[in-house]
């Protein structure tokens, strides 16, 4: 039998492990929720994107041995174009037409990307060779790894200021107006199409910001998106459609019922835990934790 | 549009028809179907180059009693594709047999349609015990399967492992987790099996999501399990996931024990550096073994280098080459294209252990499994995936890991 004291550590320990986890969630998950809750778009292509930006990461540690944080800011513009060309070159043509062909142009762009990476990167998996951010710390009888920690901070305080954005500037209002109701926020004057494209193009963004923050940790090949959407599709629906203090709740959410069920029910079935919680919570709240409500579109 | 789309898929369907059938009419047509594209490419293709190296090896020879083989690729990347493939072949290609195929669900799949075709289907690399456990009568494989990876592994422990260790096998606490797919269940499933028939201990098993992005909890659950020897059957992504979470848990087993995929792996021992040295793997035959127990192994490795300009990417092409060669041997000596007499040649055919480049020996089975294939013991020493068991084909001794 164990006791006392070491259930209590692996008890925190779990917590911790599950909290770090909800911080790469979330990293993920903010620029999804943004492009969910303002041009409402199921984005299928938003693990490619990851993917594609952690390919760009990897070469650019490869080639001109920048460190994925360092390089994290070009891949968040690269992608940012990426992203605002996506809209507005494949989204916004179909944009009156029904909103399942927008969805089938994401999968088609999706499936796109991931047969182009495995054209010319193959199915091998690589990984930037770099220390900082990989080290272990010992925290008492606690461990972590340091770019957990710093994913973890970062993803908050993208969080605040992304809120920040869309709360206090024109731009972040016109957003809002937006996700509300797009014929009425036409009529007060907002841009519709130039701002959908900024709205893309910044959630593309923050997903390459995300694949800096995430080489550090994870090896990249071609299905590597498809890893951390699924979940991040999962937290976006569960913390409100363009929420992102739900995002962010969500995840963190997500993040201590994997770490947690993994332990004490089983890695097998800790998917099933939280697909279970997660229908409970929108069988009582159809629209997520912080979803703005039955009113929007 | 649809128009269009069918035109042009009627002109492409001609040019390749055109492209790679350049055969005459007392040629032999043989079926290659493995996955060409898509992510199981590299590893379908390197089983192509096993067959390819057969065919022409054959060829050169005289072909099959004067007659010039000719390879027909079909390329499949899941089993949807793999039964349209397996139709074009045998109705349109009109193939004597096929060659296939690397990955289970694609086998499976295609032998279904070539069975009510009567077409016999040479399976040469992929590992499900089930596909020849369905009662088919005119599949046949060349290569060892998932009971002889698992059973292999729990033999390694008492053979191998623990005398390295010098510790009392039973004394030993085996963890075994395996990814959920049909790969790692039927692994994971037969280690357990096995490890209960011989009376040894297993403190946790375990599933877990291959697409997991995180296995803390799996780290810990085994660490507090107290965990001696942690045997892993997994892709690529998980394994470098449970390395590395380990390390950070700070939990050392004594042993990892994978099975293939990712354990395998040049990329997955550059990337976890000094971590893999000492790391077992059981897997097909690899082309590091020590040639004196592999006769032709030597000419094998040549041949290849010198069609292809590199060393061979993995044990898959020597598994596809000696199963192919062994397979067109049995198609000169039925001299006939009817099923029956092939199933009867098959049936016939012997090869004592240790008498082709992968040292395996041949006799098959009513259903059709060749139960003279075997997996061997690799270890990872100093950067390179060496053979430790068995001993006939040993290329380094077993070293105590770090």
């Amino acid at each position: 039998m164990r006791s006392l004291g070491a259930t209590v550590s692996i008890f925190i320990q779990l917590l911790l492990n599950g909290l770090l986890l909800g911080g790469a969630y979330a990293i993920v998950s903010i620029g999804l929720t943004l492009i969910f809750g303002v041009v409402r778009v199921v984005n299928f292509a938003h693990g490619e994107f990851l993917m594609i930006g952690m390919y760009a990461v990897w070469l650019l540690a490869q080639h001109f041995g920048l460190h994925p944080y360092v390089s994290a800011l070009l891949v968040a513009l690269l992608l940012f174009v990426l992203g605002a060309s996506m809209q507005r070159f494949i989204i916004q043509p179909l944009l009156s037409a029904d909103p399942h062909i927008q969805v089938f142009a994401t999968i088609g762009v999706s499936t796109a990307l991931l047969n182009l990476a495995l054209m010319v990167f193959g199915a091998d998996v690589r990984k930037a060779d770099v220390v900082f951010g990989t080290e272990s710390l010992m925290v008492g009888p606690l461990t972590l790894v340091s770019g957990q920690l710093i994913t973890f901070v970062v993803a908050l305080v993208v969080a605040a200021g992304m809120h920040l954005f869309l709360q206090r500037t024109y731009t972040g209002r016109a957003f809002r107006a937006l996700a509300q109701n797009r014929m009425a926020a036409a009529l007060m004057g907002v841009n519709v199409n130039s701002t959908y494209v900024l709205a893309f193009g910044i959630g593309a963004g923050l997903v390459g910001l995300a694949s800096g923050l995430l080489a550090v940790q994870y090896p990249v090949f071609p299905t590597v998106g498809q890893y951390f959407v699924l979940t991040a599709f999962v937290i976006v629906v569960l913390g409100g459609m363009g929420s992102l203090p739900g995002a962010v709740i969500g995840s963190l959410f997500i993040g201590l019922i994997d770490s947690l069920a993994g332990f004490y029910i089983g890695p097998d079935l800790k998917e099933v835990v939280y697909f279970l919680i997660f229908l409970a919570i929108l069988i009582v709240r159809p629209t997520g934790l912080f979803g703005l409500g039955r009113g929007s579109e | 549009m649809i128009k269009n789309l069918k035109r042009i898929s009627a002109v492409l369907g001609c040019m390749t028809v055109i492209a790679i059938t350049p055969a005459k009419a007392q040629d032999i047509k043989l079926g290659a179907l493995f996955p060409f594209s898509g992510g199981l490419a590299l590893l379908g293709d390197e089983s192509y180059r096993g067959v390819k190296i057969a065919v022409d090896e054959r060829n050169a020879a005289g072909g099959i009693n004067g007659k010039k083989i000719v390879l027909i690729k079909a390329d499949a990347v899941d089993a949807n594709q793999a039964v349209g493939e397996a139709r074009r072949l045998t109705s349109v290609e009109g193939v004597t047999a096929i060659f296939g195929s690397f990955a289970s669900g694609v086998s499976s799949a295609a032998t279904q349609v070539t069975e009510l075709a009567g077409v016999p289907y040479f399976e040469l690399g992929a590992v499900a015990d089930t596909i020849t456990g369905r009662g088919l009568k005119y599949v046949f494989r060349s290569n060892s399967t998932a009971k002889n990876f698992a059973d292999r592994s729990i033999e390694s422990i008492i053979k191998v492992v623990a005398p390295t260790l010098k510790v009392d096998p039973k004394t030993l606490k085996l963890a075994i987790i395996y990814e959920d797919g049909p790969y790692g269940t039927l692994v994971g499933g037969f280690q357990k099996e096995e490890a209960k028939r011989l009376g040894l201990t297993v403190v946790e098993s375990q599933a877990y999501s291959g697409k997991s992005v995180d296995l803390s909890s799996l780290v810990l659950r085994v660490k507090s399990a107290g965990a001696d020897i942690v045997l892993q059957t997994s892709y690529q992504n998980d394994t470098l996931l449970f390395f590395r979470q380990s390390a950070t848990a700070g939990y050392k087993p004594r042993a990892f024990i994978g099975a293939g995929g990712g354990y395998s792996l040049n990329d997955i021992a550059q990337t976890l550096g000094a971590a893999i040295e000492g790391v077992y793997d059981v897997d097909f035959p690899q082309i590091t073994m020590n040639a004196a127990g592999a006769p032709g192994l030597k000419e094998f490795v040549a041949a290849y280098q010198k069609q292809f300009g590199i060393q061979p990417r993995s044990g898959h092409s020597l598994v596809n080459y000696v199963g192919a060669k062994a397979f067109l041997d049995i198609l000169a000596k039925a001299n006939s294209t009817d099923k029956d007499k092939i199933r009867q040649t098959v049936l016939a055919y012997r090869q004592p252990v240790g008498s082709n480049a992968a040292a395996w020996g041949f006799h098959f089975g009513e259903n059709g499994q060749n139960q003279l294939a075997s997996t061997n013991l690799m270890q990872w020493q100093h950067g390179k995936l060496v053979t430790v068991y068995p001993e006939s084909v040993a290329s380094a001794k077993p070293i105590v890991g770090n």
